[in-house]
């Protein structure tokens, strides 16, 4: 293959179909990126860098990194190299296509009385089904995912939508064809939907008790004798029998969202395999299951899998994305938490316990008829999230044009925050531009590409593989013709685990 | 200290029967000269046991209206928590408590709308899953004056019904909003024959609910396999009014005289009807609520004898049927008369102003004299002492909807909801300076985007 020992002359076509022909020769020859800008989010920009990248990882980076004998070198001399960007919610694939308004018409016209399913905008209402897998029900095959990933997606997660508990939301390979290239982890976090309604609450409520029960029962130190076959008894002592030991360990600890890095990986790591056996509780349902079969039937009551993903949750196993989109709406959320938590009125006294998991907190969008979330600056605080991700735009305070800027707020306040980029791909497209108007009304420049790279990859539990330039983390770059934070930049490229997209053909 | 309040409650009586009835003019002329009356009229607070130090705020030297139609000058009310500690003169004010200045301003409790809508209401049971602390028609709504009001539906048909709650304007507490639920069921008269049957075969039946049900715990005692008497069907919301627990408003159809539509309307006299809801309260032996009568000033004192309450909307307007001018139509002076015979009446807003469901938002609340107290003073243009007409939008607005053991007047042991005003309370000119609700300033004039730019 000697095509490769002539890369800065080629045109870029023909590096693609170099790209998608020898993906597997490539892999073993570093790449390396000189003479660039690199951003690295984490770290402090480097002028004139170089950043060696070698099978999918970053090997290197930095003003007097090597180029490694062998290597590719492309030249990026004035350009800008930074981490792909991180959608820590999204639908895309999840919508229901929109059909041109003419075939639209044409299909209500054959089927007089048969109401066109109307997507909800905000959410299908109130569920319970927490362990529903949200991936489940994605068709592979829908070009959103790869055009998302050639505006400079390169972590896409698929959230479920719905209040209460709409499911498990999934950690998406944007560049997958198939439903199991596709995913990297079927059930990357647990959807919280708040919403203003009893129906919300009570679904909140219940499930947050039942699963504080399930999990009282997992700690309870497994019986001495396991043949006793007490109903109520059974349950506790047969489930953790022997993962009981391994779940005090985490549980106790006292802050699990330590600081510096505000989400913790206390699950195990995300599997990069597809799951292909859907459990709702994988750890707990074969154990469950054994000494259900050696008793006599009845004896034990059937397992409800949401709860045993919401004790998993309450036990720091997962991580949750709770979506609250107004200042009323985390009113409610306190009060309902607080109170399924408690058992009784928790907040009569003012205070509400925080939960204890790893989350972030989701607004989906600036809504001034219930309050915007930065009204509510003192209670976000206290939830103790992990960051806050909201829509890259300016909010007004109600009925008028006076802006205000809630990112801007959250973030003076200390707390994380990261960007929302939509689900389809014009709206990711634009994201930059966005956060320039944001930096211009006062966000650090820092904290808006933080937001929208590693903040969002915390919030996933995927930033150990992603979401910076640092050495060993996936090679996820963007190339920009400039600043990122420039309107006249242009992505040029970019790379998914050390591979270039190819363009759309 | 002790001297001075003796010597204050013995001039109280006097001083409140001194007091004239306050001229209409702008920010209601006090009479001058006099020394300022030493008053503590209201009841000592009671000693409330509690371990947790209370926040104390003290609202002094304002006009204070106590909503009962008394009016106390140059007095300091004083709120602990989220309620009112003692309003008087002379009260010792404790130590860390926060003060407002009133002086020269005038002090009235938050006004109470009979029925209302929007204002972060929620959108149906369970109500406090649903109300919305943040909604801007709350700051809007504060600025009218307005700080409870009934929203959901009152009800309506044959047999008592309705599903609503009093909800408080306390911007940014979702617990605070709801003050109770369903203290109001109604019904429609006239009725047909068959549902006037239905529905005293049913008062029956839960008269006589409530007469086994006083009876079971005896029973009980003596028969320990004694049967807790049965609800009766489709009196689930009548034994609760028959108990005094919620009020029964009565809607009145069929009057009123429409001289174009002719038909439906009928005369211009609804007094067949308001009979039929008097009737009612008598078979039901408890005063009931009539809902915007229009013939109501024609027999105030029947009304009186049923122990009865009335909405009227002064603002309303019916033409007198040509053929019989003297008894038919609507009259101005209906709250005026009907206040004189001692009937409780409480102002609402035209229907129709706001899509006929009472006060509301939809923007214009408190923008274009749309609020409470305009309509308040529509009433003592039509001859009602300045004095009561405050109580059609508190304390008598507060009995229409069963609340007013918890709002409507700035009493001692009542919910601390106090409007601080620039002017007189029912004149149109009069703006809201600072609103409190439960305790907390929710609405400040001078900070709010809505009405800061309007300088006194």
């Amino acid at each position: 293959m000697n095509m490769a020992n002539l890369p800065r002359s080629l045109s870029l076509a023909a590096l693609l179909a170099f790209a998608a022909a020898s993906a597997t020769a490539q892999d073993a020859r570093p790449i390396a990126f000189v003479n660039a800008r690199l951003v690295p989010v984490a770290g402090p920009v480097v002028e004139n860098g170089t950043l060696v990248v070698r099978n999918g990882k970053i090997e290197a980076i930095g003003k007097d990194a090597v180029v490694p004998a062998g290597a590719r070198v492309v030249d990026c001399a004035g350009k800008t190299i930074m981490p792909g960007l991180v959608s820590a919610v999204s639908r895309a694939g999840l919508d229901q296509p929109q059909r041109p308004r003419d075939a639209q018409g044409a299909r209500q016209g054959g089927r007089r009385g048969q109401p066109m399913p109307m997507p909800m905008p905000g959410g299908g209402g109130a569920q319970d089904k927490a362990a529903a897998k949200v991936i489940e029900g994605v068709y592979a095959k829908q070009p959103v995912f790869g055009e998302l990933l050639r505006k400079g997606v390169t972590t896409l997660s698929l959230a479920p939508r719905g209040d209460a508990f709409p499911g498990l939301g999934a950690l998406l390979r944007p560049d997958g064809k198939t439903l199991d290239e596709l995913t990297l982890d079927g059930e990357a976090f647990v959807m919280v939907g708040m919403g203003r309604d009893g129906q919300t609450k009570k679904l909140l409520k219940d499930n947050f008790a039942a699963a504080q029960k399930v999990l009282e029962a997992r700690k309870k130190p497994p019986e001495p004798k396991p043949e006793e076959k007490k109903p109520e008894e059974q349950k506790p002592a047969e489930a953790p029998k022997t993962e009981a030991p391994k779940q005090e360990g985490p549980a106790p600890t006292p802050n699990p969202q330590p600081t510096p890095t505000p989400t913790p990986t206390p699950k195990p790591e995300p599997k990069p395999e597809p799951t292909p056996n859907p459990q709702p509780a994988p750890q707990q349902q074969p154990q469950g299951q054994a000494p259900a079969q050696a008793a006599p039937r009845r004896q034990e009551p059937p397992k409800n899998p949401n709860h045993e993903v919401l004790a998993d949750l309450l036990d720091g196993k997962r991580r949750a994305l709770i979506e609250i989109d107004s200042a009323t709406e985390m009113l409610h959320w306190q009060h309902t938490f607080a109170d399924a938590a408690a058992g009784k009125d928790a907040t009569a006294d003012g205070k509400s316990p925080a939960p204890t998991f790893p989350h972030t907190l989701v607004v989906g969008g600036h809504n001034t008829q219930e309050g915007t979330i930065d009204q509510v600056l003192d209670l976000v605080k206290a939830q103790k999230p992990a960051a806050v991700l909201l829509p890259p735009t300016l909010a007004t305070t109600p009925r008028s044009r006076l802006l205000t800027h809630p990112a801007r707020t959250l973030h003076e306040a200390g707390i994380e925050i990261g960007f929302l980029l939509g689900s389809d791909p014009a709206t990711a497209e634009g994201t930059f531009f966005r956060l320039m108007e944001l930096v211009r009304t006062g966000l650090p420049a820092d904290v808006a590409l933080k937001g929208v790279t590693l903040v969002p990859a915390q919030a996933l539990g995927v930033d150990k593989r992603t979401g910076s330039l640092e050495v060993g983390k996936d090679a996820d770059l963007l190339v920009l013709t400039g600043d990122p934070l420039d309107p006249a930049s242009r992505l040029e490229s970019v790379w998914l685990r050390g591979q270039q997209v190819p363009e759309k053909q | 200290m002790r001297i001075q309040t003796f010597f204050a409650l013995a001039l109280a009586a006097t001083t409140l029967a001194e007091l004239p009835a306050q001229g209409r003019g702008r920010r209601g002329q006090q009479p001058g000269g006099e020394a300022p009356p030493q008053a503590a009229p209201t009841p000592a607070a009671e000693p409330q046991k509690s371990n947790k130090p209370k926040t104390y705020v003290a609202i002094t030297g304002g006009d204070v209206y106590l909503g009962t139609g008394q009016r106390l000058t140059g007095a300091t009310v004083l709120v602990a928590d989220d309620k009112v500690e003692a309003v008087g003169h002379g009260l010792e004010i404790p130590a860390g408590a926060t003060e407002i200045s009133a002086k020269g301003k005038v002090v009235s409790p938050g006004f109470v709308c009979v029925l209302g809508a929007g204002m972060g209401a929620p959108r149906g049971a369970p109500f406090v899953d649903s109300v919305n602390p943040f909604d801007p028609e709350i700051k809007q709504g504060l600025a009218a004056g307005v700080t409870s009001f009934l929203a959901g539906s009152p009800g309506g048909g044959a047999m008592p019904s309705g599903s609503n709650a009093v909800i408080k304007l306390a911007y940014g507490d979702v617990k605070g909003m709801v003050l109770a639920e369903n203290t109001v069921a109604a019904i429609n008269v006239p009725m047909s024959l068959a549902d006037r049957q239905r529905f005293e075969e049913t008062v029956k039946q839960a008269k006589e609910y409530l007469a086994a049900l006083a009876e079971f715990p005896k029973k009980k005692a003596a028969d320990a396999a004694a049967k807790e008497p049965a609800l009766p069907r489709g009196a689930e919301a009548l034994v609760p009014v028959l108990k005094g627990e919620r009020r029964l408003w009565v809607n009145l159809q069929g009057g009123g005289f429409n001289p174009f539509g002719g038909g439906r309307m009928g005369a211009a006299s609804d007094l067949p009807a308001i009979r039929e809801a008097l009737a009612i309260s008598r078979l039901l032996g408890v005063g009931v609520v009539l809902q915007k009568p229009t013939s109501a000033w024609l027999v105030p004192d029947e009304i009186a004898a049923s122990g009865s309450m009335v909405v009227i909307s002064p603002r309303d307007r019916l033409p007198a049927d040509p053929k019989d001018p003297e008894r038919t139509g609507s009259n101005l002076a209906s709250s005026a008369l009907l206040a004189a015979a001692g009937v409780p009446v409480a102002v609402t807003c035209p229907v129709g102003m706001f899509g006929g469901a009472g006060v509301g938002t939809g923007g214009i609340l408190g923008q274009d004299l749309n609020t409470p107290h305009v309509d308040a003073a529509y009433a003592v243009r039509g001859g009602l002492d300045n004095r009561k007409a405050l109580r059609t939008i508190a304390l008598d607005a507060a009995r229409i909807l069963g609340v007013e053991a918890r709002v409507g007047s700035l009493e001692a042991g009542k919910d601390a909801d106090i409007l601080i005003l620039d002017g007189d309370p029912l004149h149109y000119a009069t703006f809201v300076e600072t609103a409190i609700v439960n305790g907390k300033v929710v609405y400040e004039k001078a900070k709010e985007p809505l009405y800061r730019h309007i300088a006194r």
